[in-house]
């Protein structure tokens, strides 16, 4: 038996043993956790059966796939209970979950073992057209299942002098984008404001906007630049509605007082998610030293608690990239000691009324942490458990960044009962 | 498994008089039910509700029972008094997609200003005919203690 067979064998008896060994997290869940985590790989069959004329296809993204490639390939994909799974094209001697095509529909796989069928992402209407300018339109705007996902800037300045988080790949990401597709590094918001009025002609489609880029920290106040562009274009989208508010999120730097006063005056958003991503200052101050340096850990969590009195409770939440606290050399030692420490400090989080929620740790080919290992199914499996019974506990929603509208964080799927 | 409903169910099923109910119940075992929904049967054979509330209580349990594997009932009420009770699981929900959106501007055309929360696909697994008169044939037969003797006493002057 090859390496890689007996490798897959391991794996997949993982997958079964928490299915069991947590009977109150549900399989597909769990299974979605670990397709995350491993990644998936589209069999040519399954790629001979995509139809770019219905099927969403990967553009234009802040952070690149675990092959390190841009490839075309379906954007992601949609299980029975209408979980999404966000995940992108891995490398197969990377041991990750087969895409095939099986008796006329997609399916997910291990080994010789059909584990669940599969919906790929539908494609938008308005992808198949440019703008007045004659710009693609899936080149600035991007979508999920029921969001429009709008680029602030794909740039990010902590790359600059190598203070980006280690974890992230958006430097090098940035670089293929710009020279694959020539995509710009920032719409222009009336372009925006044009594709999103072309969008909301599908009716029932869009729900919600997901507006984030790279932190940018120029202007007389830190981030002063980054604000201004979310106000502008925050203002063209908004032309489209008749409510001054819409659904909508921004994911951002973490701005102070007066900055996040002027997106909820002068804007229609009605959430703020500000990523603080590793619950620890020490490790915070390691793994994202540009945040470290330009706000501090403690600042940034105070400001998030102070957008709470802006947004609202339950109109403001903070990313983690789940495991990456793990990552070595001055990580935690141990998964028992990072779950423990993770969830005591998103306890405090969930006291002042700001949700963490969390994706899963790829150590993706574009960054610092490139040849690292992502922690185990069970660490996940309890991470994002704890994460929704804290919710629950302090009675807080995470609607805008949920299921439905974001799908790339297993503990909001559980939290789409609360 | 799932079962196929007979031709005579679908078109009862499909009558805009018939009434119908579903009952889910929650991970306490709680039952709930609700009375006066959308329901279709899809081209497969199973039956299609629309849920136009994402925090409502059949949505929630909907959700839980797809996870967790339970089964849901829906009773069905014919205008001349056909009763049957349809117990099935569900197998799929649409939040997005082509059929998700046929049933969300079918149900604005039909209720006005709604929204629609998902499209779940129940598979039938059991029909059981609830009529009275069918029922008490049945168990006399099967249970023939299960009778008042007056019922079967010779009629008295």
């Amino acid at each position: 038996m090859s390496v890689a067979l007996k490798r897959i064998k391991e794996s997949r008896s993982t997958l079964q043993e928490a299915v069991a060994k947590y009977p109150d997290v549900p399989g597909l869940i769990i299974l979605k956790i670990d397709v995350q985590r491993r990644g998936v790989h589209y069999t040519q069959r399954a790629l001979d059966a995509v139809d770019p004329a219905v099927h969403q296809i990967r553009t234009n993204a802040l952070f690149g796939s675990r092959d390190g490639e841009f490839t075309p390939r379906p954007e992601s994909l949609l299980l029975r209970d209408g979980t999404s799974i966000v995940v992108d094209s891995t490398p197969v001697e990377k041991n990750p979950y087969l895409v095939d095509f099986v008796d006329g529909r997609f399916a997910l796989t291990d080994g010789e073992e059909l584990l669940e069928f599969v919906d790929l992402w539908e494609k938008p209407k308005y992808y198949d057209l440019e703008t007045s300018s004659g710009t693609p339109m899936a080149n600035l705007v991007t979508a999920r299942p029921q969001r429009f996902n709008i680029l602030g800037s794909s740039f990010c300045h902590f790359v600059v002098g190598d203070k980006q988080c280690r974890y992230c790949d958006i430097g090098k990401n940035y670089k293929q984008l710009r020279q694959s597709t020539g995509i710009p590094a920032r719409a222009n918001p009336r372009e925006v404001a044009e594709i999103v009025r072309e969008g909301l002609k599908e009716t029932g489609r869009f729900t919600t906007f997901c507006i984030t880029g790279g932190s940018v920290l120029k202007g007389v106040d830190l981030f002063d630049q980054e604000v201004e562009w979310y106000i502008e274009l925050l203002q063209a989208i908004g032309e489209n509605f008749e409510t001054k508010k819409f659904p909508s999120q921004l994911i951002a730097s973490a701005f102070n007082e007066r900055q996040l006063r002027r997106l909820y005056d002068e804007t229609g958003l009605m959430s703020y998610t500000s990523d603080i991503e590793v619950l620890n200052e020490e490790k915070f101050n390691w793994i994202c030293p540009g945040k470290a340096e330009s706000v501090g850990y403690r600042e940034w969590k105070r400001r998030l608690f102070k957008a709470v009195e802006i947004f609202g409770r339950g109109n403001v939440a903070t990313g983690i990239v789940g495991g990456v606290e793990l990552a070595r050399p001055f990580g935690f030692e141990s998964e028992a000691e990072a779950l423990r420490s993770t969830l005591e400090e998103a306890e405090t989080f969930a006291a002042a009324g700001v949700p963490v929620l969390s994706t899963v740790w790829l150590p993706r080919p574009g960054s610092l942490f490139s040849d690292q290992q992502n922690p185990s199914l069970d660490y996940y499996v309890q991470l994002f458990s704890g994460l929704h019974q804290l919710r629950a506990s302090y009675g807080l929603t995470i609607d805008f960044d949920d299921y439905r509208r974001c799908g790339n964080h297993a503990d909001t799927d559980l939290s789409r009962i609360l | 498994m799932g079962i196929q409903l007979s031709e005579e169910l679908i078109l009862l099923f499909n009558d805009a008089g018939t009434f119908k109910a579903l009952a889910t119940s929650d991970g306490d075992r709680i039952p709930d039910v609700v009375a006066g929904g959308i329901f279709r049967i899809s081209d497969e054979g199973n039956i299609i509700y629309l849920e136009h509330l994402e925090t409502s209580r059949t949505n929630h349990n909907l959700v839980s029972a797809i996870w967790f594997e339970r089964q849901v009932s829906i009773a069905v009420l014919g205008r001349n008094g056909e009763n049957y009770q349809i117990k099935g699981r569900p197998v799929k929900v649409h939040i997005t997609g082509d059929l998700f959106r046929k049933y969300y501007m079918e149900s604005r055309a039909l209720l006005g200003d709604v929204d629609l929360s998902g499209v779940w696909v129940i598979e039938p697994t059991e029909v059981i005919d609830e009529s009275l008169q069918r029922r008490q044939a049945r168990e006399e037969q099967q249970r023939p203690f299960f009778r008042h003797l007056d019922r079967l006493a010779k009629p008295q002057n």
